[in-house]
């Protein structure tokens, strides 16, 4: 128990920077939604020669994927000491070197030399090189690994600049046969794009085997690509950099400007191109750079974006090469001013020198969502350089379709995979509409594309007649867009099919053979009422469904499964101080898992990314889990100041018990502990951790590509069916007030030690009152009811203390944990311990009824938006948007406030004046009277727009006011649900 | 006392920094996959060998102390390690719990027995495997009723170092300072060659001969950097607080007839011992009580020491116990205390008695104390005087 709290820091949302690359927007394909995986290809054992960076990365992906591997490099040691690297990196501290999702995974790998152990590849299945970018070097590694490696065994290179026809020249038929291009990109475990470039000579079963091992075992994106320069990524992404550097240089801008223009706004990374360098490193451009430039011909467009760039030479002879250098500069740097504050520097590339970087608002930045057309149309600089940069690489990448082998598809993949692009050059296109973009370069005197023309004006992608995703070819039809079989996509289902029930969180959808799917989709990934509400609306589904459904897969296909209950409701409920609607919400969640566990056919959860506490009770509670490698499970509410409300404690004191119940009655709890007060500590990094850390079950399926996830979810309910049989409820022996006691020694000394704040103690009190059955003893079992009932108690004991719901609010505002001074108050452990409830049947009874023990926090207040001088019901809107209870929408805002103007007018109350003094929930919210008067404002507006309706002639004026009175509806609705 | 019982040998295991899941350098644990009571068993089986005039036959009772005896350590742990050792069947075999004062109990219940005529050879050992089982065991279930009256009865041990530090005013400089010179003690004994003739190799361990808690190279700055270890604001820090250790140690007690009688040379006689019970929040100050008791059963008095063997669970207690007993700090543990040397819970008592003994021959002094604090507020002493034959 090292450290303790005060490494939760960070922990709550702070995961969910690992999962490196976002969900990619899968464009709608063909295969069909039920396929079978194709059957694994054998790649038993694998051999990487180079262990640097990349070498080492693919060696931990195939660790990884369960194949024993031999890492060989030319220097002694060398393997040893990247394994070593790997195995201290985590991927919130180093992603760039964890790429081992489990320690243990290390002891695949077997480590040599290339001067000593080449014998060791000879039973490899597969020898991946990785050796440095110079072709003598390279033919060198390829006759040493011709000479021992066993025949048909598969040699790919993972260069990213020399052409394949270069790298087989000179070597033996057979050599070339079993020859291929893998190119992966860095990092190896979370990027998710694989080229794959094979010559005229590659057997076309390497090419499929590749295609699938890489897929299915190794969890990339493949991407077949022609052998040209670069292949597909690099060419346009090197484009893309050189493009915005020579615009900046040419045009004297300003780094953080072109950054902000090419940003968010435009779907590239949020650190723009110059940040992004920063992020990977200086000096790895100008390698790629250089090699384009040598290799494509004079008449290629990139010749004409090179620029002698002084500054960034220096930069990288300097060592300067971004984050990652020692120094920590690059185009940006951080210095502290005399306070200790960080300011944000940014280099001149014309002077050489640093400056404090400005602050940049385009205001067309802002018009993403509009559309890409609406950014490049402003007109403000921010639009031109973006129009200036994209303009040149969308045309460049459009150009390049037939050298590219035709598949646009596939070259959108590639910089949505290979480079974080939200969508890829074609679909940019399509979104700015190809006739207009057309147009605009017609205009500005540059030559159309073929496959612009071909498209005349039509888009690039589209659906056929049977809904299936086609492509623009540059004959002009369109062609199937083909994708790898044993892939279910959602969006499949959901663009061919009506959800079989949906509210606002969550969705019921027929998955066929009989399997019904819920897919959340609560805001932010949260968990509310409606998303419960959805899961007991499908166990009934089911059960009611005569026999159509026969097993239930819960999903997200979302980035998170899920990141906990929407703390902006709850912190509303309790800033009111609804205990009963909070108990409400925690029996109706407990009650929804229990159904989950004990439905009389499978549930299995598809997780991927992060599953964090009502989204880990959930999977605590399925029959089975099929999870997407990388899986950040666990329970961190006590980061919050609460604990597991919806059975985690049970499920996990269950999980912990049948681990370790022989060790005694005690430990099996001290691990249940430490797993719910150390969620930094506990939280699993990827699927094969979360199996350690038991918040995976060992028989749990591991998909690593997020892309089958699904399909094998749904494999895995259906291999289930037949003679399944529900779970018994379970029993615990819990150490009760002895337990209680243990732990709370350890307590008192971290507490002593400052280690654990005055708050902390308390949560942690309240934790071990549930997790040793508070006045039970061992020699007594447990009912599962039992230890809901302590969640529950302990779970309101907290929410009613000002401190816990002081950190809900912080969370909810800031999106971190807040952290009390470690010695909140100058008390011991003992008095604290009094102001908890005891252990007696009275005391708990109290628990449920007692009044919170102090006023709304100050964070809470502080929180709440100004509402002084609002009208009242003005203000109720700013509160409710404020929770996240109403959706901005800021055309609506005037008709709006008219309405619950009318309203207010008719209220007798003081309200303003009580809610002015308090400033909160707490007094805004006194009677019932204030609702229906807003209740009546609402109808009164609906009425009258809908009265006009009939007499309006102009169309867009009809639809407008169908649309307010849509939204007015809604807003009567959340209105009328809300518990004053 | 009828019959005299002296302390004729004393051997120990290499004192190994103890394994810790939540720091896995690979720098802890040397000796973490040996069993503790296989430890016990090669001490008896070398206690034995270095003394071939022993009769196994004569041994009375194999006492081992043992502070959590569970798991490895379980089950009768001396009895399990004198069959391990192949000692006849007809020896017996008692487990001792005192906590830290638990091997030294052994020695003073093999004095008692003797005294008695209950037995003329005893073998006193003692061992801790901190690495295996954790201090409190694997299934702490404290009293809550007592808590309820007495919560300090529970106190974990830091905060009982930073009371006696508060109580008596031992600032973190003197314990800085007490702890470095523990270390340069121990340093100079090594140089010395004075744990030559007392470590013994472990078989499945053959190539650690030494302690691996000593840091020779330590300096006053770096001792001053380190934070409280259990107190916010506190003095206490883990250099001034004996380690966590593996360790095992063990004496051979006979009765000075049967030395006599079979050619033994002693090194010592046990002239006087006591126990004795403190307040629990500061058990730290055990050793006063019980010193005290002990020397004036020996009939002598502070002055007249030349020996001093005080267990050094913490400085500040240590410091606070020299003070109130005004004792010569020259004299005290000249080759080094807990500090460096690490403190397995159940061994320190048979290391620090036999350590006495030893050093009184080598000092040619005449009288030795040896004693120590033990947690839940206790104290143990034992007075030895030279033996001249």
């Amino acid at each position: 128990m090292r450290g303790f709290l005060t490494k939760i820091a960070n922990m709550f949302f702070g995961s969910g920077k690992t999962n490196a690359a976002p969900a990619p927007v899968t464009p709608p394909v063909s295969a069909p939604a039920a396929a079978k995986t194709p059957e694994k290809p054998a790649i038993r054992k694998a051999a990487v020669i180079g262990a640097g960076v990349m070498g080492s990365g693919i060696a931990a992906q195939l660790a990884n994927a369960g194949i024993d591997v031999v890492l060989l490099d030319k220097f002694p040691g060398a393997a040893d000491k990247a394994i070593e690297r790997m195995l201290k990196a985590t991927p919130a501290t180093d992603p760039m070197n964890a790429g081992l999702m489990h320690r243990d995974h290390a002891r695949r790998i077997s480590t040599g030399t290339t001067d000593d152990h080449m014998y060791k590849i000879a039973d490899a299945d597969w020898i991946v090189e990785v050796v440095p970018e110079i072709l003598p070097i390279k033919h060198a590694t390829f006759k040493a690994i011709d000479e021992h490696r066993k025949p048909g065994s598969i040699v790919s290179s993972n260069t990213s600049t020399i052409p394949l026809s270069q790298l087989a020249e000179g070597m033996s038929e057979g050599f070339k046969k079993d020859f291929l291009i893998t190119h992966f990109f860095n990092p190896v475990r979370f990027m998710d794009l694989l080229e794959i470039v094979a010559g005229p000579e590659t057997r076309p079963e390497v090419v499929e085997t590749m295609k699938a091992v890489c897929d299915i075992d190794l969890g990339k994106k493949v991407v077949v690509a022609q052998d040209t320069p670069g292949f597909i990524a690099n060419r346009i992404g090197t484009f893309l950099i050189q493009r915005a550097m020579a615009e900046t240089i040419d045009k004297n801008l300003k780094i953080e400007a072109v950054d902000a223009a090419l940003g968010v706004a435009v779907g590239f990374p949020k650190d723009g191109v110059f940040g992004l360098m920063d992020i990977v490193g200086l000096d790895l451009g100008p390698k790629v750079t250089q090699s384009l430039q040598k290799s494509l011909p004079e008449s290629d467009a990139f010749q004409n974006l090179m620029r002698p760039v002084p500054t960034l030479d220096r930069l990288i002879a300097e060592g300067k090469t971004g984050r990652k250098s020692k120094t920590k500069e690059g185009f940006y740097r951080m210095v502290p001013d005399a306070e200790g504050k960080k300011t944000r520097q940014v280099i001149d590339l014309a002077t050489g020198a640093y400056r404090n970087a400005d602050k940049v608002n385009f205001e067309s930045a802002k018009l993403g969502r509009k559309g890409l057309r609406a950014v490049m149309e402003h007109g403000d600089e921010g639009s031109q350089i973006a129009w200036n940069v994209l303009r040149d690489t969308l045309a460049y990448a459009a150009g390049l379709t037939e050298e590219m082998g035709g598949d646009i598809a596939a070259v959108d993949t590639a910089m949505r995979a290979g480079y974080n692009w939200k969508n890829g050059p074609f679909a940019m296109i399509d979104k700015m509409g190809t006739a207009w973009f057309a147009q605009k370069l017609a205009d500005s005197g540059m030559s159309v594309p073929p496959i612009l023309q071909a498209a005349k004006g039509r888009k690039l992608f589209t659906l056929d007649d049977k809904g299936n995703a086609a492509q623009m070819t540059l004959s002009g039809d369109y062609a199937p867009v083909t994708r790898p079989a044993g892939i279910l996509d959602l969006a499949d289902v959901k663009r061919t099919s009506q959800p079989v029930s949906a509210n606002n969180s969550a969705s019921l959808w027929d998955l066929g053979d009989g399997v019904l799917g819920v897919e959340l989709h609560g805001m932010k990934n949260t968990l509310d009422p409606d998303s419960i509400g959805m899961l007991n609306e499908s166990v009934d589904t089911v059960l009611e469904s005569g026999g159509k459904y026969k097993a239930l897969v819960i999903c997200n296909a979302d980035k998170n499964f899920a990141v906990g209950a929407n703390l902006g409701l709850a912190a509303r409920v309790m800033n009111m101080g609804q205990w009963d609607m909070m108990d409400d919400i925690l029996g109706d969640g407990q009650q929804a898992m229990q159904r989950l566990k004990f439905a009389p056919f499978p549930v299995v959860g598809a997780v991927s990314g992060l599953a964090l506490g009502g989204g880990c009770e959930i999977l605590l509670h399925c029959d089975a889990i099929q999870a997407h490698a990388e899986s950040y499970i666990g329970l961190v509410e006590t980061g919050v100041g609460i604990v597991p409300g919806w059975g985690g404690c049970k499920e996990y004191l269950l999980r912990a018990q049948d681990a370790y119940g022989d060790k005694g009655p005690m430990f099996f709890v001290r691990k249940t502990f430490e797993a719910i007060m150390l969620p930094n500590l506990s939280t699993s990094t990827s699927a094969h951790t979360a199996k350690s850390n038991l918040f995976l079950r060992a028989e749990d399926g591991i998909s690593m590509n997020r892309d089958r996830l699904l399909a094998d979810a749904k494999a895995k309910a259906l291999s289930m069916v037949d003679g399944y049989t529900p779970p018994q409820p379970r029993t615990l022996r819990l150490p009760g007030p002895e337990g209680k006691a243990a732990l709370s020694m350890a307590l008192d000394d971290f507490y002593a030690k400052g280690d654990a704040t005055w708050h902390d103690i308390r949560v942690a009190e309240m934790l071990t009152t549930v997790l040793t059955g508070d006045d039970t003893d061992h020699m007594k079992p447990l009912s599962e009811t039992d230890i809901l009932r302590l969640e529950r108690q302990a779970f309101l004991t907290l929410a009613k203390t000002a401190q816990t719901r002081a950190r809900i609010q912080f969370t909810v505002n800031n999106g971190r944990p807040l952290r009390e001074a470690p010695l909140v108050r100058p008390v011991t452990t003992a008095e604290l311990r009094a102001t908890l409830p005891a252990h007696t049947p009275k005391a708990r009874e109290i628990v449920l009824t007692q009044k919170t023990d102090a006023p709304a926090p100050a964070a809470s207040a502080a929180a709440m938006p100004d509402v002084k001088g609002m009208k009242p019901m003005e203000a109720v809107i700013t509160i409710l948007k404020k929770d996240g209870w109403l959706p901005a929408a800021p055309m609506q805002d005037a008709k709006l406030s008219a309405a619950f103007n009318d309203a207010a007018q008719k209220t007798k109350q003081g309200t303003l004046e009580r809610m002015n003094k308090n400033k909160g929930m707490a007094g805004l919210l006194p009677s019932e009277k204030v609702r229906e008067e807003i209740l009546k404002g609402f109808e009164g507006s609906i009425a009258k727009a809908e009265g006009k309706i009939p007499a309006t002639q102009d169309a867009e004026e009809k639809a407008r006011l169908q649309a307010s009175m849509a939204v007015m509806a809604h807003y009567r609705d959340v209105v009328r649900e809300l518990k004053f | 006392m009828s019959k005299h019982a002296v302390i004729v040998d004393y051997i120990r295991t290499p004192f190994t920094k103890a394994f810790d899941p939540g720091n896995d350098s690979g720098k802890r644990g040397a000796l973490a996959h040996i069993r503790p009571d296989d430890m016990v068993a090669e001490l008896i089986a070398g206690l034995m060998e270095r003394n071939a005039q022993v009769n196994p036959k004569d041994i009375e009772t194999v006492l081992t102390g043992c502070a959590f005896p569970e798991a490895e350590q379980g089950f009768n742990v001396a009895r399990i390690a004198l069959m391990k050792a192949k000692l006849p069947d007809s020896v017996g075999g008692v487990t001792m719990n005192r906590f830290c004062g638990s091997s030294m109990h052994a020695i003073h219940d093999a004095a008692a027995h003797i005294a008695a005529g209950a037995g003329d050879v005893f073998l006193c050992t003692g061992v801790e495997s901190m690495s295996r089982i954790p201090m409190g065991g694997w299934t702490p279930l404290p009293n809550p009723s007592l808590i309820a009256r007495r919560p300090e009865a529970y106190v974990s041990m830091g905060l009982t170092a930073e009371n006696v530090a508060n109580k008596f005013k031992i600032s973190r400089t003197a314990q800085d300072a007490f702890a470095l010179a523990s270390h340069r003690k121990a340093e100079a004994a090594r140089l010395a060659g004075n744990f030559r003739h007392e470590i013994v190799p472990l078989f499945h361990a053959p190539h650690i001969r030494m302690d691996d808690n000593l840091r020779a190279d330590s300096t006053v700055e770096m001792l001053a950097k380190l934070k409280p270890a259990f107190k916010a604001a506190g003095s206490v820090t883990a250099a001034t607080s004996s380690p966590i250790t593996d360790g095992a140690s063990a004496v051979l007690v006979v009765s000075e007839d049967y030395a006599k009688a079979h050619g033994l040379k002693p090194m010592a006689k046990i002239i006087g011992f006591s126990g004795s019970g403190c307040a629990p929040e500061i058990m730290g100050m055990g050793p006063v009580e019980a010193s005290r008791k002990a020397l004036a059963r020996a009939g002598i008095t502070v002055r007249d020491l030349d020996v001093i063997e005080l267990n050094e669970a913490f400085a500040a207690q240590a410091l606070a116990c020299i003070g109130q007993l005004q004792l010569d700090p020259a004299k005290v543990n000249r080759d080094g205390g807990a500090i460096a040397l690490g403190h397995p819970l159940g061994a320190s008592g048979a290391r620090i008695t036999g350590k006495a003994a030893q050093i009184l021959q080598r000092e040619e002094g005449r009288f030795a104390l040896a004693t120590m604090c033990i947690g839940g507020g206790q104290g143990v002493a034992t007075v030895l005087e030279r033996y001249v034959p």
